[in-house]
This record gives C-alpha cells, sequence and structure tokens, in this order.
C-alpha cells in the first residue's frame, strides 16, 4: 500500500494527491486505528478505521476538485481530544493547500457527520505524511547530483541497482527555518522537510544538508 | 470534568471521612448524549474501554487506571490517569499527558533537530521479550509491572521490622527517530507517584566534528563523535479531582551560608515559566479538595536533574524548565506546535493569561558526549523528572 504510492506519484501530482487521500479510506489506517471492533467505540478510544476513513472523506468533501489536481492534500487525520468537546467523538482532518501554503485543519463531528470548526493559517509546519516523505524522496532521486550519489550508495550497500525509492528506509521531518543561507528561507512560508535515508546494509546517507522544498519541487542546500 | 452535585457522588463522598463534597472524578453519569440543549455531560473517566483501557491494582492494593492511545503526531498519549491509593477514594491526576517535543541540538551549533513528526507512524513493534512481565496492547504498547525495591524499612524494639517492596505499573512504547530508538515510559508507583522518562538507544549519528565539539570514539583519533543535546518536553495537563480548581505553586528554600531556611511559597495566577533550582519544585495543589488530615490535595513536580540546555534567540522555547499555560486544546508540541491559529511553540504559550486550568510544560534535557561504550548498539540513557503525591493521602497509604 503504502510503497505503492511511491510509484504512483510518479506518474504526476494528481495520481499522488489521490494516493494520498486513499491512505485514509483503503484500509491503511493510520496508528490510531482501533484494532478490536467489539461494538461501537468509547468516547476516549481511538479513532476507528471506519472513522478515520469517514472523517477524511466528510473533511474533504468540498475539496475533492482541488485534491485530483494535488494542489491539496489529506494529510492525516487524529483524534479530536478538547476537553470541552469530550461529550462528543470528533476528528482533526489535517488537509494541506500547496496552492496557498496553507495548513488548514477541518474538525468533524462523528455523530452528526458533518464540518463543526475549520482553521487554517499559513506557516504552521505540522509533520510530513507518508505520502509527503515519499514525494520528497521521488525529487530527491530527480536530482541528478543527489540521485546519482544515492543510486551509487545503494548499489553498494545492497549489491543491486536501486529500482525506486520505496527500496529506501525513509524518515522525513519537517524542517525548522532557521538562517541556514538564501535557499534555505523559502522554507519560512513553504512546506520543507528533512529526510534520513536508510540504506539495506544499515547506514545512513547523510543528508543532514539538504532540505526538500514540497512547496517549490525544489532540493535545497542548507548552509552552515 | 466537574458535573453539578448528583446523588451519584454524595453516595461516594459519605464513604470518605473528612473529605469535603466535591464531585469524584471516576464516577461520572452515563455516557448517552444530552439531548439538545441540555447542558454536555462530562463522560465516565476513564473514557475508553479495552484495549486502550489500563486498570490495574498493584500488589499492596494501590490502583491506577488510564486510557492510552498511539496519536499519529504525540505517539503514545495517555489520558484520565486516576489514582486510588490505598484504603482512599480514587482521584483524577492527569486529563492527559504525552511529549511534546525531543528537541536535539548538536554542540558545533548544526544540524538541530526537532525530533517529533508523526511518532504513531514509527513506533517499534515490541517483542514478547520487549515487555517482561507484562502484556502487549496491540504491538506498539506494553502494559507491565515490576519490582522498585524498598517502600519502607523500618526496626522496631523487640519485633521484626517493618518492611515492605514496592511496585511499578509502566507503561511504555518505542519509536525509531532517524539513527536514535526512543522509549518513551510512564512508571505509576503504588505509592502514588508517576515517573515520566525517556530511554534514548538505537544507534550514534556518527557526526563528526572539531575535537572541541566532540568524543573520540572508535579506534585511535580519526573519528571524533559529535557530542549533543537531548531536550526533551513532556506536556501534562493536570486536572486533579477534576478539572476546576487546580493551581500551580512554586516553592522556594531561601538561605544560603545560613543557619535558618525560610519556605516561599508563589502562586502562579497567571501564565507562568520558571527554571530549575537545586531545592525548587512545584505542586499542582485542587484548592477544594483535603485529604483526612484536613490537607489540600496536590501532585509535586521535582528531581528533573536536567542539564538545562538554554539555546540562542531563535530557541527560546530552551529557556525556562517549566511552563505553566492556560489549557487550550491547539496548544499540543512545545515546538512546531501543527495547529493553525495557535502560537508555535510553548515560550509563546505563555502570554500572562489568567490561569484557571493549568497545564505543565516540563523540560528536562541531557548532554550527550559520546563514549566507546556507545557503540552499536548503544545502551539506554534515561532522562525524566518525577510526579510524587503531596498530601493525598492523610499518612503513608500501605
Ligand atoms: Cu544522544
Amino acid at each position: 500500500m503504502r510503497r505503492g504510492r511511491t510509484v504512483m506519484a510518479l506518474a504526476g501530482a494528481g495520481a499522488l494527491a489521490l494516493a494520498g487521500s486513499l491512505l485514509l479510506t483503503a484500509g491503511d489506517q493510520g496508528p490510531q486505528a482501533a484494532r478490536s471492533s467489539l461494538g461501537p467505540p468509547a468516547l476516549g478510544d481511538p479513532l476507528t478505521g471506519d472513522e478515520i476513513a469517514r472523517a477524511g472523506e466528510i473533511a474533504s468533501a468540498t475539496l475533492r476538485t482541488r485534491m485530483s489536481t494535488g494542489r491539496v492534500e489529506l494529510l492525516y487525520v487524529e483524534r479530536d481530544d478538547d476537553k470541552a468537546a469530550a461529550h462528543l467523538r470528533r476528528a482533526d482532518a489535517y488537509i494541506y493547500d500547496y496552492g496557498a501554503d496553507r495548513l488548514i485543519v477541518r474538525t468533524v463531528d462523528l455523530g452528526q457527520g458533518k464540518v463543526v470548526a475549520e482553521s487554517a493559517d499559513r506557516g504552521v509546519r505540522p509533520p510530513p505524511s507518508r505520502a509527503e516523505e515519499a514525494r520528497a524522496a521521488e525529487l530527491l532521486l530527480a536530482d541528478p547530483e543527489h540521485g546519482r550519489r544515492i543510486r551509487a550508495a545503494y548499489a553498494a550497500a545492497a549489491g543491486r541497482a536501486l529500482r525506486s525509492a520505496s527500496d529506501l528506509g525513509l524518515r522525513a521531518m519537517i524542517y525548522t527555518p532557521r538562517r541556514h543561507g538564501a535557499a534555505a528561507e523559502a522554507c519560512r512560508t513553504h512546506r520543507c522537510m528533512r529526510l534520513f535515508v536508510r540504506l539495506p546494509d544499515g547506514s545512513w546517507l547523510d543528508t543532514t544538508r539538504i532540505a526538500v522544498d514540497l512547496s517549490a519541487k525544489k532540493i535545497l542546500a542548507l548552509e552552515w | 470534568m466537574r458535573f453539578p452535585l448528583t446523588l451519584l457522588s454524595l453516595v461516594l463522598a459519605t464513604g470518605l471521612a473528612g473529605v469535603p463534597v466535591t464531585a469524584a472524578t471516576g464516577a461520572g453519569p452515563a455516557r448517552a448524549l444530552p439531548a439538545s440543549g441540555a447542558p454536555a455531560p462530562a463522560p465516565a473517566r476513564p473514557a475508553c474501554r479495552a484495549p486502550y483501557l489500563v486498570d490495574h491494582k498493584l500488589p499492596n492494593g494501590a490502583r491506577w487506571r488510564l486510557c492510552w492511545e498511539m496519536r499519529t503526531i504525540e505517539g503514545l498519549t495517555l489520558t484520565d490517569v486516576l489514582y486510588t491509593p490505598v484504603g482512599g477514594r480514587e482521584v483524577g491526576v492527569l486529563r492527559s499527558t504525552a511529549l511534546a517535543q525531543i528537541h536535539v541540538p548538536y554542540d558545533s551549533g548544526e544540524p538541530r533537530f526537532h525530533d517529533i513528526g508523526t511518532l504513531g507512524e514509527i513506533a517499534v513493534a515490541l517483542q514478547a521479550a520487549d515487555c517482561p512481565g507484562g502484556e502487549r496492547r496491540g504491538q506498539y504498547v506494553c502494559v507491565t509491572t515490576r519490582p522498585r525495591g524498598h517502600a519502607y524499612l523500618k526496626s522496631r524494639f523487640e519485633e521484626p521490622s517493618l518492611s515492605a517492596q514496592g511496585h511499578d505499573l509502566a507503561v511504555y512504547a518505542a519509536f525509531q527517530v532517524g539513527w536514535y530508538t526512543y522509549l518513551v515510559e510512564w512508571a505509576f508507583s503504588d505509592d502514588g507517584a508517576i515517573t515520566p522518562r525517556v530511554g534514548a538507544t538505537g544507534s550514534l549519528s556518527g557526526f563528526t566534528s572539531a575535537s572541541g565539539h566532540g568524543w573520540q570514539t572508535g579506534r585511535g583519533t580519526a573519528h571524533v563523535e559529535q557530542s549533543h543535546s537531548h531536550n526533551i518536553f513532556w506536556r501534562l495537563d493536570f486536572d486533579v479531582d477534576g478539572k476546576k480548581d487546580d493551581v500551580v505553586e512554586q516553592y522556594d528554600f531561601t538561605g544560603s551560608g545560613t543557619a535558618k531556611r525560610t519556605l516561599v511559597r508563589t502562586r502562579f495566577t497567571k501564565e507562568a515559566k520558571a527554571v530549575n533550582g537545586r531545592t525548587r519544585w512545584w505542586r499542582v495543589v485542587d484548592t477544594r479538595s483535603r485529604n483526612a488530615d484536613g490537607h489540600r490535595i496536590s501532585w509535586e513536580i521535582n528531581n528533573s536533574a536536567s542539564a538545562q540546555y538554554r539555546g540562542p534567540e531563535d530557541e527560546k522555547f530552551t529557556r525556562a524548565d517549566l511552563y505553566v499555560s492556560q489549557y487550550r486544546s491547539c496548544e499540543r508540541l512545545a515546538t512546531n506546535n501543527p495547529t493553525p491559529d495557535c502560537a508555535m511553540s510553548v515560550d509563546r504559550y505563555v502570554n500572562a493569561e489568567r490561569l484557571t486550568d493549568p497545564v505543565l510544560w516540563v523540560n528536562v534535557g541531557y548532554h550527550h558526549v559520546a563514549r566507546d561504550e556507545d557503540a552499536d548498539p548503544m545502551p539506554v540513557h534515561w532522562q525524566g523528572f518525577r510526579i510524587t503525591p503531596r498530601d493525598v493521602t492523610a499518612k503513608n497509604p500501605r
């Protein structure tokens, strides 16, 4: 499922956004999905896979067009834990609008089946989703210099050629902007991440001076 | 959390000599949704069911009840933490607690990581041996009990000593963040204490540095492993005996080079930040609930043994060891807070707002200077702090 998305990312932004939303609707239910399904969940139970899927659908209902063009992407769904609404079953859908570089959080009341609150802001840095992590790796591999370096390191470590980013052990982390040179200044408003890349022999590539700008689809060199 | 005085809470309170009638956190009305227009009843606590409910009686009879959840961003999160001392009534301690950031700045100045991403996505599957004497909940969470040594030992006159062995209930998970594996644990003792701690293991990053910023590891002098800090932030939403009437106090003891020491209490009426002191501690006290001695029920924050890392201008969040903020549901992480229309870091949460429902943010740093023994797999190094009951019971609960 996860690795399938990486391949789809190559087919274009539209397919990727679709894949991103499929993450939450097609059975890959995220870490908090309740595993026992004996009756309805209690108020404080984690969201079930079904609830995560429903919340994602309800939250994205008015965004389908922009999602299909890859401008807007559902990152993940968290159980809403607001104390003031502790008597309700609610979910927060984290949605990133790449067109406006803006995070939108829509609170879905699962009982009513509708969006009951929305907040949005620029410059917010929620952690990368799995789809974003895969896309960051594709961008890094597509970069001539980094791509060559990674393929060579992979071939040396694995004894075979790298087929796709899904062969790599990936972990993206949100990039926290500091004074890292002119290129990195874009990350104060763009969606940028660091990428940790693990090879089959357990070693890690040195990616500490690289940030991937997903908004501009660029690899940035961090200077210090 | 505190619902109006009902027959149920009256019934509960009658069994408690000397305890004024305040809503008992453990007892709530049925979970049915209210009719429209009616005020929403607080759900029963803990508001979860198996396998998310932990309900454990330790060998001395103390009982802990809580819910766990593996959240996408914060990872292991505990809610509705309730404690029943031996022979006493159940008292609410925490509404919720989770990690709020792991900030890892390297000593040469770069790189500087903020390790909380989607922790829920990188939990490490625990094997049976990783949960000794306990029970795995799903693949990622261990709930177990273990001895904690002597609870007390007192010699007596012409009688055998009076002594007992204590026990902890531990709830933990592990997360793979880059090279590091972090063990994230809360231990709940049979004397009412809570020990949140994080153990860093896995592998060193392998970052080299000029010799002034690291330690030679491996054979000879070729490799200087760069020193770094692990500045870990916990978010603790205390609801001592219910959400209402919680106040945070700081205690200091004057006198240095003098024979006398004097207790100085500072009550935080507004949002505040504070730094550690060798004898300084804080407590979250419920101003209405009292123990059988007539003293206010509280939980004390102490013993962090933090390295007290203080970062540059753009890392103001490192410049205090404790932050106290008014509860806001959008304030979740100590840095890179992931919600719109909300401040970005814990130092910004604190802006003189009046405190009626305090949330505590505890910052504990560990300065890691690598040594040869850290070569793979790296031995666990722990950091954490203590939350101890102060006047929750009228005497040693045993
Ligand atoms: Cu370390």
